[in-house]
């Protein structure tokens, strides 16, 4: 059962197909702190907003081809929150050219029964993890520096381990289809932030093998 | 004799009195930008601002310090008639800013000596350089003309080479690493490294007889990824229980008993 496509899903509110795009890179923590400095210079200037959730990714198995995957976001700072629901397709292969990883995206938000409703439709979660760190947005730009960490325990959130010893950083702009101009800008943007850190398109089927 | 200084007096006053009304006049327009212009003020116009009231000082400073002017020191200003009332020539005069010449405006417009505070501090200070000795003052001296010139040489001579000796330093530390920058990213788009069921790395699809945990039944087969026609999946979905399988036993699809069956009961379904 192939994955259906996102315009024949009936999603409430709107059926704009929203394109993410992606560039990412990383830093030492040794680096952080001159790569915050930086990036609270360079971005919109706002009370600085850490975050941490917990990410978990619930895979729907068919018969043939890829699974289908949705990710499921709570945040733990604010429990009250509602849950966050997303969904990323396959990379966009088009123009090579292109300097940012572009990527069908659905989000929509969710109430607390997430999990049991995804277990109830048949999604079994495939991995889960922490995220903590900082945000900051510049325009339409949301840059994320987060530290990953593994969940030891399944469902307990407290016990976790460092995944690396290194910050990820997420430079993303969420547009409407067809609209290519984001793509200078964030790269322009990327410059800004060497030789700190290198934003760059990671395809993330190259790295499976 | 008595005449030329008398009229050398009464030249200088006037010169001064000319020239404190300019830096009152400076002042009184910086202060009117300042708090009605603020929102549109730059900090290169109050630079020039300060400029202007500096040069101002300058000149009246030259002034006093002219030859031709005689000593203001032994000249004296006794108040002849002090009296509560309000004098309207006077208010005139000051632009209503001393509308009654009394005892309370004494003290503050006819002082000749600083201010009691500012005498304290004139002392201690010419107490502590009287105490260091000539020859480290001079010392201190020469290191503040030192310091001061190579700031200066500093700022006004932006050299190249600077930047470039700056620039080896920091690619000494590379504040990232590719490698992890991978790491992370197959974390977070497909949780490699993440699962603790699964074997560390990606598992390669298609393997068959994965799956241990099968309840029993009659026909007991594994369909794997290949199989199967959409209505055996529609089938299989919402009426057969699922089998709990182990979350990332990807992606050996273990079918039900009662799609297993069918499959098999019936060779000849398309």
């Amino acid at each position: 059962m192939e994955a259906p496509q996102v315009t024949v899903m009936p999603v409430t509110g709107g059926t704009i197909n929203m394109m993410e795009y992606l560039l990412q890179g990383s830093v030492f923590d040794q680096a952080l702190e001159s790569l915050l400095h930086r990036l609270r210079g360079l971005c919109d200037n706002m009370e600085p907003e850490t975050f941490t959730d917990h990410e978990l990714v619930y895979l729907l198995k068919g018969q043939q081809g890829n699974p289908f995957i949705l990710r499921a976001r709570r945040s733990l700072s604010h429990p009250t929150s509602p849950w966050h629901l997303r969904y990323l397709g396959q990379p966009e292969v088009g123009d090579k050219s292109r300097h940012a990883l572009v990527r069908n995206c659905v989000d929509v938000a969710a109430s607390h029964s997430l999990p049991e409703f995804l277990n109830e439709m048949g999604f079994r979660m495939d991995h889960e993890f922490v995220a903590n760190g900082h945000i900051f947005r510049k325009g339409a730009m949301k840059i994320v520096v987060s530290k990953l960490s593994r969940i030891l325990v399944p469902g307990n959130t407290e016990n976790t381990e460092r995944l690396s010893l290194s910050f990820l950083v997420e430079l993303s702009v969420l547009a409407p289809a067809g609209q290519d101009t984001m793509s200078e800008d964030m790269r322009s943007f990327a410059e800004q932030l060497k030789p700190l850190v290198h934003l760059e398109k990671i395809d993330p089927s190259k790295q499976r093998h | 004799m008595q005449q030329r200084e008398e009229k050398q007096l009464e030249a200088a006053v006037e010169s001064l009195i000319s020239r404190v009304a300019h830096v009152k006049n400076a002042l009184h327009s910086f202060i009117y930008k300042l708090e009605n212009e603020y929102e549109r003020l730059t900090w290169p116009s109050v630079l020039d601002n300060f400029a202007l009231l500096s040069g101002q000082l300058n000149t009246i400073n030259k002034l006093l310090k002219n030859e031709k002017t005689p000593s203001f020191r032994n000249q004296v200003i006794i108040p002849l008639l002090l009296s509560p009332d309000r004098d309207e020539d006077l208010a005139k005069l000051t632009e209503l800013r001393v509308p009654v010449f009394s005892h309370e405006i004494v003290p503050d417009y006819l002082r000749t000596k600083p201010d009691p505070e500012v005498e304290e501090q004139e002392k201690q200070l010419s107490v502590e350089a009287a105490r260091i000795g000539p020859e480290v003052a001079q010392k201190q001296i020469q290191t503040l003309n030192k310091l001061c010139s190579n700031l200066l040489e500093k700022l006004n001579n932006p050299r190249d080479d600077r930047d470039a000796e700056s620039s080896a330093i920091r690619q000494n530390k590379p504040s990232f690493n590719p490698a992890d920058t991978n790491a992370l990213v197959g974390a977070v788009a497909f949780g490699k490294g993440l699962s603790k069921c699964r074997p560390p790395g990606p598992v390669a699809p298609g393997h068959p007889g994965q799956g241990p945990m099968m309840s029993g039944g009659p026909t007991l087969q594994q369909v794997t990824i290949g199989g199967g026609s959409n209505q055996q999946a529609v089938m299989g979905g919402p009426g057969a229980p699922q089998q709990p399988g182990q979350p990332g036993k990807m992606p050996s699809s273990i079918k039900t008993n009662i799609k297993s069956a069918s499959g098999s009961m019936h060779p000849y379904n398309r």
